[in-house]
């Protein structure tokens, strides 16, 4: 229950049977996490029971992993192998091995958390929650953050674990993989169960209709390109081994969406840092023509350089501020939200109100302190400061990443305006779908390095998935 | 506030307790106490003047923290203040208009030099701050005795003391007769500057996004190097401001044991009140009753004025505590959805 006694589920009825596949679908705050955290045991209910014939294993959104800590420890955590007081460090690693190669997870025992691409991260998640042989596992969005390769692997591994009579609970708002993997699928909307739909007789339509409760909105016509030369990346280096970004060139024109495709951990995010200008890079990237000094984030954003990093809770937004005070976050020095030294209170206001108007922010108010938002609302307030300054290029990193289909569509369209509108929009992503629906021009990269380039008459995804696997 | 008035009730209790531990009669401890601090207008300016004391350093380890910074180092920038204050003012003959500015100015200017050592380790190097600061306060000590002592020493000063300042160099009394000068005036002042720094400029909100999210400042532009070192230069100068004005106000030259610790306390009485600089006020008013009540709950209820440290120490506790459960708590709020 939210403070202020609203429920974030209530009455809410759901069998998962052994052997079955079962989506759980909705939009951001209809209560999804919630009804999992309860049946995982993780959160009390105020009313109503949970059954389970068995463990209850749930891998969640945002992963519960330490990120100081290996990967075996991680999977051990809580259960540790042990001869007498002294920890069984060759058990506890031979067990992950073990689950590891029997589950088709393939991940190094020995590797530090923090160090692993998010992709590899949950399979950690997964693996622990593996080990403790769960009668009902629960997914938490779980092929959000993953590639196409990984996403197959992935639910081979969920269609194996129900065939060996695991009941298996995926809470997604991808719905062309509910189409696609499960049998049965239930939709919340606002802590109620809207629907109930077997698999085999319906579509991703209804169920998108069912979730939103109306109509999807529909994405901005295209208008014609202007292209103008705005950012240009050439010869760029950064980062660290196996995540570095290695002598990238490539121009985003005013005008363009230019997207990335490619599978998390082939130097997107050390490229995106790099122009953010967050680490140091060699080769240079330039504005309009102009060299950018390395480094130095807040002359890049003076400029007109704006980003949507790929961690918006911890990266781009002070989560116990109110929305007034993290929409003038990045801009405090400009002119029009300052009186001298001070803040201008009320210009900030004002700009928090047209961006909660325009995005469709669903908050009691713009005083309200963005941790108490969805996701999605959290996004809708970073795109809507991103482009409230009529920015010359934009960098996008899974910009829809966990969030419902009606903001991810609100965030979308906003893209294309900004291109309409004369802005250089650069996007990463690790949706393919996301890629080839928004982009001019795709880019694909594969270890760091651009492998090939297509513009939008001449997309040709097969071609465009073999050579993010890494095809010649 | 009710949460505040919970703790203080059960502060109360523990000290009681220790009291009757020390074999005295809780009653008459509270009276000696509260009769000490605020008995009589001698008592109250008394009080005043340590609540002076702890407010310097109070908002100096508050404006720190509020950029994420943990200064433990208050006790030393304090002390190289009054140091810095003490020498000039025994060899400074002039008119005290503009004597104690340039003192107190000179003596900000001290804090904020070792306040900026700890602000550049950080700031180049990333070393912690915490560290940094802690052992500083032993250098600021061992300092400040060397100098007055050996090179710096004055005539005719038998202690390990500067000779006095002129009486022009002295801070003007607000109630004559009393140690009670403007200093307090100049405290409550940067705490109602600090206040408007925190809620209202471009600096404060900078500082703060640094604090709360630093990640997130930092992909905003706001340089987090030059800001703790920023943060810690000016927050050394608070408490080196409060030294200065013990040496120009108080003791009329610097003595190595000019602080019984203000800036061990000030972390304490910063966490009370809430790093919010007005509350701050209110909670160095309260460590003032304690500490200039203390002796004479010695001196008539018999208690150990020890009992005032450990109850510090136990507010200290407290809120530690607290903070962790807050923390806990806001860790709660953030799981998704």
């Amino acid at each position: 229950m939210y403070p202020g006694g609203v429920h974030a589920v209530a009455g809410v009825d759901l069998d998962v049977f052994p052997g079955e596949i079962h989506a759980l679908c909705g939009e951001n705050g209809a209560g999804k996490t919630t009804l999992a955290s309860i049946a995982a045991g993780k959160l009390k209910a105020t009313g109503g029971t949970v059954v389970a014939h068995g463990n209850v294993g749930l891998v969640h959104q945002h992963f519960e992993l330490v990120d100081r800590l290996r990967v075996w420890e991680n999977v051990v955590l809580g259960r540790e192998p042990h001869r007498g007081a002294e920890l069984d460090r060759a058990a506890a690693r031979a067990e992950v091995e073990k689950l590891s190669r029997e589950y088709g997870l393939a991940v190094d025992p020995d590797a530090v958390i923090e160090s692993l691409p998010v992709g590899i991260a949950q399979r950690v998640e997964l693996l622990r929650e593996l080990a403790r042989d769960p009668a009902v596992l629960i997914l938490d969005e779980p092929t959000a953050v993953l590639a196409p390769a990984e996403i197959d692997a992935l639910f081979a591994t969920v269609r194996a674990l129900a065939a060996r009579g695991t009941a298996v609970l995926i809470i997604t708002h991808k719905l062309q993989e509910v189409v696609a993997h499960t049998s049965r699928i239930t939709v919340m909307r606002a802590g109620k169960v809207v629907a109930r739909l077997e698999t085999a007789q319906t579509n991703v339509d209804d169920i998108a209709r069912a979730m939103v409760g109306g109509e999807l909105p529909e994405l901005a016509a295209r208008l014609e390109t202007a292209p103008k030369p705005a950012l240009a990346v050439r010869g760029v280096s950064a980062g660290e081994s196996s995540l570095a970004v290695r002598n990238a060139s490539f121009e985003v024109h005013g005008g363009e969406i230019v997207g990335v495709a490619g599978v998390e951990g082939n130097g997107q995010s050390a490229l995106a840092d790099a122009i953010a200008g967050v680490i140091p890079y060699l080769g240079s990237i330039e504005l309009d023509g102009v060299a950018l000094p390395v480094g130095d984030p807040a002359r890049r954003i003076a400029q007109g350089i704006r980003t949507i990093p790929q961690d918006r809770r911890r990266e781009a937004l002070v989560l116990s501020w109110s929305i007034v005070d993290n929409v003038a976050l990045g801009d405090q020095r400009r002119p029009s939200l300052r009186k001298g030294v001070t803040v201008d209170r009320g210009a900030a206001r004002e700009l928090a109100k047209r961006i909660v108007e325009r995005f469709d922010v669903r908050t009691p108010s713009v005083d309200t302190s963005v941790s108490e938002l969805s996701g999605g609302n959290q996004q809708k307030v970073v795109v809507g400061r991103a482009l409230a300054h009529d920015p010359k290029f934009l960098l996008v990193y899974q910009p829809t990443r966990g969030i419902d289909v009606g903001a991810a569509a609100l965030v979308q369209s906003r893209l294309i305006e900004a291109r309409n509108a004369g802005v250089a929009v650069f996007l990463i992503s690790f949706e393919l779908d996301e890629v080839l629906a928004l982009s001019d021009r795709v880019i694909v990269m594969y270890r760091g390095a651009v492998v090939g380039t297509f513009e939008r008459g001449a997309l040709d995804r097969a071609r465009i998935g073999s050579l993010m696997a890494g095809a010649a | 506030m009710i949460r505040g008035l919970a703790i203080g009730l059960a502060l109360a209790l523990f000290a009681a307790a220790a009291m009757l531990l020390a074999g005295a009669n809780p009653l008459l401890g509270f009276w000696a106490l509260f009769r000490g601090a605020l008995g009589g207008v001698p008592q109250i300016s008394e009080t005043l003047v340590q609540t002076t004391a702890l407010l310097f350093p109070s908002l100096a380890v508050a404006f720190a923290f509020r950029a994420g910074l943990f200064n433990i180092g208050a006790e030393g920038q304090l002390v190289i203040g009054g140091l810095v204050a003490g020498v000039i003012g025994a060899r400074l003959e002039t008119s005290g208009l503009i004597a104690i500015p340039l003192l107190l100015i000179a003596g900000s200017a001290g804090g904020a030099a070792w306040g900026a050592i700890a602000g550049v380790l950080r700031a180049r190097f990333g070393g912690s701050e915490v560290i940094a600061t802690l052992m500083l306060n032993i250098v600021a000590a061992l300092l400040a005795n060397y100098l007055v002592v050996g090179p710096l020493h004055s005539p005719g000063v038998a202690g390990p003391e500067t000779a006095e300042l002129p009486h022009s160099s002295w801070l003007p009394a607000l109630l004559p007769g009393t140690r009670l000068t403007v200093a307090l005036l100049i405290a409550l002042a940067l705490a109602f500057v600090l206040r408007w720094v925190f809620a209202r400029t471009v600096f404060g909100y900078e500082l703060r996004a640094v604090g709360d999210a630093p990640e997130a400042a930092r992909r905003a532009g706001i340089n987090l190097a030059k800001t703790a070192f920023v943060t810690m230069a000016l927050s050394g100068a608070m408490a080196g401001l409060g030294g200065a004005t013990i040496v120009t106000g108080v003791l009329h030259r610097f003595n190595v044991s000019l602080s019984p610790g203000y800036g061990f306390i000030a972390i304490a009485v910063a966490l009370v009140g809430d790093l919010d600089p007005l509350r701050i006020i209110i909670a160095s008013f309260a460590f003032g009753i304690l500490q200039s009540g203390a002796l004479s709950m010695q001196a008539l209820a018999h208690v150990p004025k020890d009992v005032v440290s450990f109850v510090e120490g136990l507010a200290i506790v407290a809120l530690a505590a607290r903070r962790f459960v807050a923390g806990r708590k806001q860790m709660t709020a953030l799981a998704p959805e």
